[in-house]
């Protein structure tokens, strides 16, 4: 019975933590609070669990922060909320697919108005949609749909040369 | 400093290619096969009727959460001469979910008070450039798109402020121009047949 409620609060400690980490926005405008903010390029992958493309994509993108490091700031924005549940215990399956996926780069849960991020990133509402800026916030490149793990690599070498 | 960066974002992005019919373009007819009874639903526009096309699915869970709005404003519409089709545009060969068998089970069980299209070979979806379910087209008597984009701003109810489509419908319906014409479709991709 001890070692079973050791077992439970592991497990709870374990999901609330992940759950901590994945900060909830309800305004666009704090995206950008989540880079790194020496990073030369910041990326926003916009995706949901529900979105096959988006899950596919996950693991390009992790490789994509292993091969460039503090060079490449890669920030996730999570539409999961936008299904209507219990907000909480969404953030918490979200938080733990992360885990799950061994994803290390910043996520953001996204609880705000639909409208409002499609105008802050200008995109039609699909899903994924990948977009690389600059330091300054100056879009480079985007991609709407799943990514190409080589191409999008290749994408980022060029425009580091030309942003160091 | 940082609100001032991603406010300018938009100014500086790329303009997203609007690939979507435009509203004020002619809507697309269309012939296919109604999953409900096997048989075949045709849709003309300019037949003097409002109608609502709209792209959904079986197996999207954003569509499927806006699913008891749109059978809640197809009853409440239907009553008023509003017609209404929903087209399923996913490739059944690589998602089962998507069959014929599927969709009547689904329309079935959830008491579609609209028929279930199935777009086999996903051409109408394209032809009305849909890219998500939903997608959601509000074509006029005359057979003119006058509405393109979602249902509602929100599939939370309580969070629901905006309503496109019935907005659409109202003002088409007192012979008024339609407020917001495009509003920003979210949802999944459509599996396009290739």
């Amino acid at each position: 019975m001890r070692t079973f409620a050791l077992f439970a609060a592991f497990c709870l400690s374990a999901g609330s933590s992940a759950a901590a980490k994945l900060v909830e926005i309800k305004e666009p405008a704090r995206i950008v609070d989540a880079f790194a903010p020496a990073a030369s390029l910041r990326v926003v992958n916009v995706w949901a669990t529900w979105c096959v493309p988006c899950v596919e994509e996950m693991s390009d993108l992790r490789a994509i922060g292993d091969i460039f490091g503090t060079q490449v700031s890669i920030v996730g924005v999570s539409l999961d909320d936008m299904i209507p549940a219990d907000r909480a215990a969404t953030r918490q399956k979200v938080a733990e697919f992360l885990d799950q996926k061994r994803i290390s780069y910043s996520n953001l849960y996204y609880s705000g108005k639909s409208d409002a991020l499609a105008d802050a990133l200008r995109f039609n509402g699909e899903i994924p949609i990948t977009i690389i800026y600059d330091r300054r916030g100056r879009e480079l490149w985007r991609r709407q749909g799943k990514i190409d793990r080589q191409n999008t690599i290749a994408e980022i070498k060029k425009l580091l040369r030309r942003n160091p | 400093m940082k609100k001032l960066l991603i406010l300018a974002l938009p100014l500086l992005a790329v303009a997203c290619v609007a690939d979507e019919l435009a509203v004020g373009a002619k809507a697309p007819a269309f012939t296919l096969v109604n999953a409900v009874d096997g048989k075949t639903c045709s849709f003309k526009p300019g037949d003097g009727k409002i109608s609502v096309v709209f792209f959904t699915c079986n197996q999207c869970p954003y569509a499927k959460a806006f699913e008891p709005r749109l059978i809640e404003i197809a009853k409440a519409y239907e009553a008023k001469g509003i017609a209404f089709y929903a087209i399923d545009p996913n490739d059944e060969a690589r998602f089962a979910e998507e069959s014929l068998v599927n969709m009547k089970d689904r329309a079935v069980s959830k008491g579609y008070p609209y028929p279930y299209l199935k777009d086999a070979d996903s051409s109408i979806a394209r032809a009305y450039g849909a890219r998500v379910t939903p997608h959601v087209y509000v074509v006029d008597p005359t057979g003119v798109v006058r509405y393109v984009g979602y249902v509602d701003d929100s599939a939370r109810p309580e969070e629901r402020t905006k309503t496109g489509l019935t907005d659409a419908l109202d003002a088409l319906l007192a012979n008024r121009s339609v407020a917001t014409a495009s509003t920003h479709a979210f949802g999944c991709s459509i599996k396009f047949k290739s």
